[in-house]
């Protein structure tokens, strides 16, 4: 299988060279054959590359140990669900995952248009391949997934060597959503292809109009979305796993997972400006090419080893393919916006500084400064050693200074945005629309103030909080209240029906609500407290409001580790709310750590965290850390909010529709309600 | 007289505030602060207070030190002299704000100053941009009396439907 496996990835890559050769001369002649047959090619490539990965997967669950990466990764007890996992979790691995997902998207971007846009198709078609080229290239000749182990013999030949178990799975991993979070975040990396070759191949082919934004807005949004949640599923495996306490440290890969959200998120506000406006091409061009980049500069950063962190699983020689990559697109970016820039010439004209126009730079401003920020305080280390003899880190206290501000900053444009018009907002309007919306705020800070959340940036965002909240609601009450007067349906039934005729811009809402309430709970960290103790049976320790006792400890067996467990109650006065289990695990298989499992009462006021810290080594007693977190919660629920903002705005709009709607008639009515039903017109925007 | 109990109120409220962030911070809260800004050093890259590594020799000994300068009375600019000597330059957490690392300061502010001062320009520019419409003969007179080409009445209702899309 392991031939197999490596052949199939070798034939990906024969036909993916024939997809973008043949596709460039299949652009220069035009030749409709030609045109199918490297079509046809590049279904082929992705086909094959699920072969492969296919065949890896199998190797993992037969527990086939000649092979080098089954044996570093896996091993007989690990269970099926991680031996997915597997898969990801070593660098030859995760890049063949890499190629795997985008090959999903590539064949379905290459199946859904094949009758479609034709002057387009052929040059995405070759971007696609010139993408697939290189991970392949990475695939076959870099990190092959698939190599034999091998002994010398006596007489000096190499002859085949199998083990008899693996090394089994990091302990890190080990926990369900690692089986989610990669490819979660994997998908948004290679989501964000698509887009930058619709972007690329129009730029290329001078394709008229705003139709590769139109055609490319449900990718891009596919893709963000992927990437929300991989980014918020990585937070909270930080939170439950590593035992620190904290769900975001500001570590180098997380830093590049945030670097491409931040410039999708903004493209995804300033293309708005394309469509309705006819402004800002250029812009949204290479918004779509540094979001591309920073995908790979991601990729690289977490497998390169260039920068330390926890999440860098790998330290190896990949780095020059990444970076000659890099270049390499950047240098076909900007020469094919040099020949073909005439062609982005766009309708930039701004009627007033007070404008949703003027709302969208100044966000997509501080997106970008934002991006730049994290990614200079990120490869500031490294640059302080090329120009000083020592390397000076940039650590989470670092960002947290430079990124709160901007960071409100935004959340204070997510509230402002919606209350301008487009063109011009008069000063009565703005008086009329900011009212509430600050006085809403205001009270938000004020309840915060009286509830002991005394901290200055989070009043600032607890007031921004209530400020956005508002908004949200007075549009979905404005646009509910006309529905529901010419309709008769209920305010609820109003504001759903609202929502579905404009999908994208209530889905937007709705994503901003999600933005709100993670906000929410990022002012909580500025109130955590922690204690650590050493602890014998029977001792307590307070923490906050609670009393947390540690009742007595045992050992559990499972089929892959032995987990030590400390079993402590949690007490708050003489209540007892309930009893939490935190862990050590030690993991079989050679050259395994320990894994710790965090025990977690989460509220919507706060989280008690209990870690079991390890066994002191002077008492040889055990060491019980306890974090009090308030507000955390409300991250994970502003993250499921994103996500059906997302699916709403994906979702295609209700179409105005002609409806019989039985007409709530004036008592002096002669004739009865029942037989003169009266035809309203619901209002779409569509 | 209300005016007078106002301000006394409104004084209280601002103490009230104000005070605690002011007070005086207890050595324990100093050893946290002061050791938020600092890394352990056993290669866990977390930060000093925050490792969780029961055992780590490393940041046990990095704590006792730091209490034992806090208690002393020392400065925070000798402690931190005294943790670079010791460890170099990566004990840092933060960039100091000094010398070569204050670029590292500096530039997020920088990044702001001239993407805001482009955006102004920007705004500026297409601000001063004309209306870019012709005229023809033939072209509908509006109520008031303007003349509008049928091309740019095409685009204005294909403008309209795209604004009021969203």
């Amino acid at each position: 299988m392991d031939v197999f496996g490596s052949f199939t990835l070798l034939l990906a890559f024969v036909c993916a060279v024939y997809a973008f050769v043949g596709g460039i001369a299949a652009i220069i002649t035009r030749h409709p054959l030609l045109v199918k047959s490297t079509r046809q090619a590049g279904i082929a490539t992705c086909v094959l590359i699920f072969i492969g990965t296919f065949s890896l997967e199998y190797l993992l669950f037969s527990d086939n140990f000649s092979q080098a990466y089954v044996v570093s990764h896996s091993n007989r007890d690990l269970s099926a669900f991680y031996k997915i996992a597997a898969l990801w979790s070593g660098q030859e691995g995760s890049l063949l995952f890499w190629s795997f997902l985008l090959a999903v998207y590539v064949i379905s971007v290459l199946i859904a248009y094949r009758h479609k846009n034709g002057e387009l198709m052929p040059y995405v078609g070759v971007v696609l391949a010139g993408v697939q080229i290189f991970f392949l290239t990475l695939n076959n000749f870099v990190e092959s997934p698939f190599k034999a182990l091998a002994n010398v013999s006596a007489s000096g030949a190499l002859e085949p060597f199998v083990r008899m178990d693996g090394n089994g799975l990091n302990p890190l991993l080990q926990y369900p959503e690692m089986v989610i979070h990669p490819p979660n975040l994997y998908s948004g990396y290679t989501g964000f292809t698509i887009p930058f070759a619709f972007a690329l191949a129009a730029l290329l082919a001078r394709y008229p109009g705003e139709k590769w934004i139109h055609l490319t807005r449900k990718w891009t949004m596919i893709a963000w979305c992927f990437q929300s949640i991989g980014i918020l599923l990585g937070a909270h495996w930080a939170y439950a796993v590593l035992g620190w306490g904290g769900y975001w440290g500001w570590d180098p890969v997380e830093n590049a997972s945030l670097l491409p959200w931040l410039t999708g998120t903004a493209f995804l506000h300033s293309v708005m400006m394309q469509e309705k406006r006819g402004m800002m091409k250029v812009w949204n061009v290479w918004l779509v090419f540094c979001t591309f980049l920073l995908c790979i500069l991601g990729t690289f950063l977490t497998r390169s080893g260039v920068v330390s962190s926890v999440h860098a699983f790998a330290n190896s020689q990949i780095g020059p393919w990444f970076v000659g990559f890099m270049l390499l697109t950047l240098v076909v970016c900007f020469v094919a916006y040099v020949k073909n820039h005439d062609y982005l010439k766009s309708e930039n004209q701004l009627d007033s500084m007070i404008s949703r126009e003027s709302s969208f730079l100044f966000n997509n401003l501080l997106f970008l400064v934002a991006c730049i920020a994290v990614l200079s305080g990120t490869l500031f280390p490294v640059f302080t050693e090329w120009f000083t003899p020592s390397r000076i880190s940039v650590g989470a206290p670092f960002f947290n200074k430079i990124m709160i501000p901007i960071g409100l900053a935004i959340l204070f444009l997510t509230g402002v945005g919606p209350l301008l018009a487009w063109r011009k907002t008069s000063v009565d309007s703005l008086k009329r629309n900011f009212t509430w919306p600050l006085v809403a705020g205001a009270v938000s800070a004020v309840l915060a103030y009286l509830l002991d959340y005394r901290n200055a940036y989070a009043l600032v965002c607890l007031f921004l909080c209530g400020f956005v909240f508002w908004t949200i609601v007075m549009e979905f009450y404005r646009g509910a209240k006309v529905i529901a007067a010419r309709s008769g349906m209920s305010m609820m039934m109003s504001a759903h029906e609202l929502a579905m005729r404009n999908t994208r811009r209530y889905g937007g809402y709705v994503v901003h609500f999600g933005m709100v309430l993670i906000f929410i709970g990022l002012a909580g960290a500025a109130f955590n407290t922690d204690v650590q103790k050493t602890m014998n049976l029977g001792d307590s320790m307070k923490l906050g409001p609670y009393t947390l006792v540690l009742q007595s400890a045992d050992t559990k067996p499972e089929k892959n580790y032995t987990a030590e467990r400390m079993i402590v109650e949690v007490m708050k006065g003489n209540k007892q709310i309930m009893m939490l289990y935190p862990e050590k695990r030690a993991f079989q298989g050679r050259d395994q750590a320990n894994g710790t499992m965090v025990a977690i009462y989460s509220t919507l006021r706060e989280d008690v965290y209990v870690v079991f810290a390890g066994i002191d080594p002077d008492t040889n007693l055990p060491v019980i850390h306890a974090f009090l977190n308030p507000l955390v919660k409300w991250i994970w629920l502003g993250g499921v909010w994103v996500v059906m903002g997302t699916l709403l705005a994906l979702m295609p709009n209700r179409r105005a529709a002609l409806v019989i709607a039985g007409a709530t008639q004036p008592a002096a009515s002669p004739v009865a309600p029942a037989l003169t039903p009266s035809v309203t017109l619901r209002e779409g925007h569509d | 007289m209300i005016k007078r109990r106002s301000v006394f109120v409104l004084a209280v409220v601002i103490a009230m505030g104000v005070l605690p962030l002011v007070a005086q911070q207890q050595p324990a809260d100093r050893v946290k602060a002061i050791g938020g800004k600092f890394q352990c050093m056993c290669g866990c890259g977390q930060i000093l207070t925050q490792c969780n590594h029961v055992g780590c020799t490393m940041s046990a000994a990095m704590l006792k030190n730091l209490a034992e300068w806090v208690n002393r009375g020392d400065s925070e600019a000798t402690i931190t002299q005294a943790f670079v000597q010791q460890f170099g330059t990566t004990v840092y957490a933060e960039p100091p704000k000094t010398g070569y690392s204050m670029i590292a300061w500096a530039m997020p502010a920088v990044y702001f100053v001239v993407g805001a001062t482009l955006v102004l320009l920007v705004i500026s520019r297409w601000r001063k941009r004309p209306q870019a419409a012709g005229v023809d003969a033939a072209a509908p007179v509006t109520a008031a009396g303007v003349k509008i080409s049928q091309e740019a009445m095409e685009r204005g209702r294909a403008q309209a439907a795209r604004e009021t899309e969203d």
